[in-house]
């Protein structure tokens, strides 16, 4: 700190001391960050070719409840894409889930064996409905 | 010194005077070295769903993320991609290309363009097919330019009671670019649309995983070759004077004025003219709305099969209250600005009103700039209230068609056309 800004925060000190007794404490609580943080992106190295684009798009694998039908609705669900479609609906009724595991049989034309949809249904239905979801 | 330098001895002083045990003057400086209110509310996260009840928060609750050519946005799914953008980002009439919302239907999405090799095809039933490069599309057509809203047919998905499976949108699946090209219209003139002709299929340059010819192996849209929105639609290579994020759509992407965004197909890349009408999942199945009065049904009604649909259309009218967010207390007696947008694919919206009580009285605010009927209009009133407690601030916007935005909620299986009034809670304090 230079001289002239010492000068400035002692003489301030004297003033804010005085005022101090008027006004609240001034508090200076910190805590460690809660929330984390979000690095920034390196800017991209860019070539004057004619190949536009941004590269890979990041995954972010979701944490999904441990249990059983996990590893089915792992392997067929992320055949067509990640599982954070299931984290990110809010806790749905059990019918809505066998409707949306049909959907996907039926309509997107996902081939899950009639075995693995009943785990991967009943699965939704012990972690994601209304009843049973906590996470 | 840099002027960072500057201000880390400011912070190093401001340190000092607060360990010295002097408040005085830190309230008011530290504004301004944190983040917005909105963000930094309590340091705790928000919990990483919302349901079965509604969502009650401005945007969705998903966490922030970097992506290519992208500001942080909120994540809804990374694969395919999904972003949302954050609340404070709708204060301008124009959405940051940085900033602008991502959705994609299936998870092949491009990485990267080779404009070497990439040509636009206006193909199917026409005299003579034809092929562009992005040079060709400049120079050989006259760029137009139009303000126009891109909203996802599922924005505030997550408001619906009961809630109905789907992206679970707050209501940041939306933005407004300047959007220049070319008009879809001389494409096809130039291609000569045969007679006999019924629909214009779109398709860009995503693809699935799923077998061929299920609506997860590709993305397809149609639109009546009849319908205006075609005379007003642009492919467009510009975004706010930009090239396009690949995210949303580089090289070219379709703008449908006044439509959802299903129809706005992303690095289009076929223009089909077909002589039947498209019996594609993507328009038979999905993206139908109820033929009733502003999409409205039931779950009782859905069950019996009643239920007439017809594929999405317009935008309906909406306006939103961005600042202040409710992150920030008001002193009593404090004079604050209320900003925020409102738009309608119906026509232009040529009046705003805020109420302070909930929606019981209104008052007109100042509408701003009009850069079209199909832009983001932004709009501002200044409120000062009066005694303290908790006010449920609410607005409402009106396009010149006379359509006002109602205060009841909609509900249909697709969780689409959601514009019932928004409200936001505003605490204001006691201010000695």
């Amino acid at each position: 700190m230079n001289r002239k800004l010492r000068i400035v925060v002692l003489l301030s000190c004297g003033v804010v001391m005085a005022a101090g007794l008027a006004v609240a404490a001034g508090g200076g609580d910190y805590q460690p960050a809660a929330l984390g943080q979000l690095p920034q992106a390196a800017p991209a190295e860019l070539t004057p070719d004619g190949n536009y684009g941004g590269g890979a798009y990041p995954l972010y694998p979701p944490e999904l409840a441990a249990g059983e039908g996990k590893v089915e609705v792992e392997g067929y669900c992320s055949v067509c894409h990640s599982t954070r479609y299931i984290t990110m609906q809010p806790p749905l009724p059990a019918g809505a889930w066998d409707a949306t595991v049909h959907k996907m049989q039926k309509a997107y034309g996902a081939t899950i064996p009639d075995a693995a949809a009943a785990k991967i249904i009943s699965y939704l239905h012990t972690h994601y409905t209304p009843e049973t979801r906590k996470q | 010194m840099s002027s960072n330098g500057r201000e880390l001895s400011r912070r190093g002083l401001l340190k000092l005077l607060g360990a010295a045990g002097g408040g005085l003057a830190l309230a008011g400086m530290a504004e301004g070295v944190g983040a917005p209110a909105q963000e930094a509310a309590s340091g705790a996260a928000v919990k990483s769903f919302t349901g079965p009840g509604a969502n009650p928060y401005w945007n969705s609750v998903g966490p922030y993320v970097n992506e290519a050519q992208k500001a942080p946005l909120i994540l809804l799914t990374d694969r395919p991609v999904q972003l949302e953008t954050p609340r404070h980002y709708f204060r301008t009439a124009f959405t940051p290309n940085e900033a602008f919302y991502v959705r994609w239907h299936l998870d092949g999405i491009p990485n990267s363009v080779d404009l070497n090799s990439w040509k636009l095809n206006i193909e199917g039933n026409v005299e003579k097919p034809l092929s562009f490069s992005l040079p060709e599309l400049m120079e050989k057509f006259k760029a137009v330019s139009v303000a126009a809203v891109n909203q996802c047919s599922g924005n505030s998905r997550s408001r619906f009671q009961p809630r109905v499976p789907g992206g679970q949108w707050g209501n940041g699946a939306m933005g407004n670019a300047m959007w220049t090209g070319v008009r879809l219209r001389e494409l096809l003139d130039a291609a000569k649309v045969k007679a006999g002709s019924v629909q214009v299929q779109v398709q860009g340059l995503e693809t699935g995983s799923g077998p061929k010819g299920f609506g997860s192996n590709r993305f397809l849209k149609s639109l009546e070759i009849t319908n205006p929105a075609l005379d007003e639609a642009v492919v467009a290579y510009s975004m706010n004077g930009e090239p396009l994020p690949v995210l949303n759509g580089f090289p070219v992407r379709l703008v449908v004025p006044g439509y959802f965004a299903t129809y706005w197909m992303k690095c289009l890349t076929w223009i089909r003219v077909l002589d039947k009408a498209d019996e594609n999942f993507w328009v038979k199945t999905a993206y139908r709305v109820p033929d009733t009065p502003r999409g409205n049904t039931t779950p009782a009604e859905m069950q019996a099969g009643t239920v007439k649909t017809v594929p999405i259309g317009r935008l309906a009218v909406r306006s939103f209250l961005i600042s202040p967010d409710g992150g920030t207390k008001i002193p009593a007696g404090m004079g604050v600005m209320l900003r925020g947008i409102a738009f309608s694919g119906q026509g232009r919206v040529v009046k705003v009103e805020v109420s302070e009580d909930d929606g019981k009285n209104w008052t007109a605010a100042k509408v701003g700039e009009d850069y079209g009927p199909y832009s983001f209009r932004t709009w501002e009133a200044l409120w000062t209230p009066k005694k303290t407690g908790r006010y449920s601030v609410a607005v409402r916007a009106t396009d010149e068609k006379g359509n006002t935005q109602p205060d009841e909620g909609v509900w249909n299986p697709g969780g689409y056309l959601w514009n019932r009034i928004e409200r936001q809670e505003m605490v204001v304090g006691s201010a000695g």
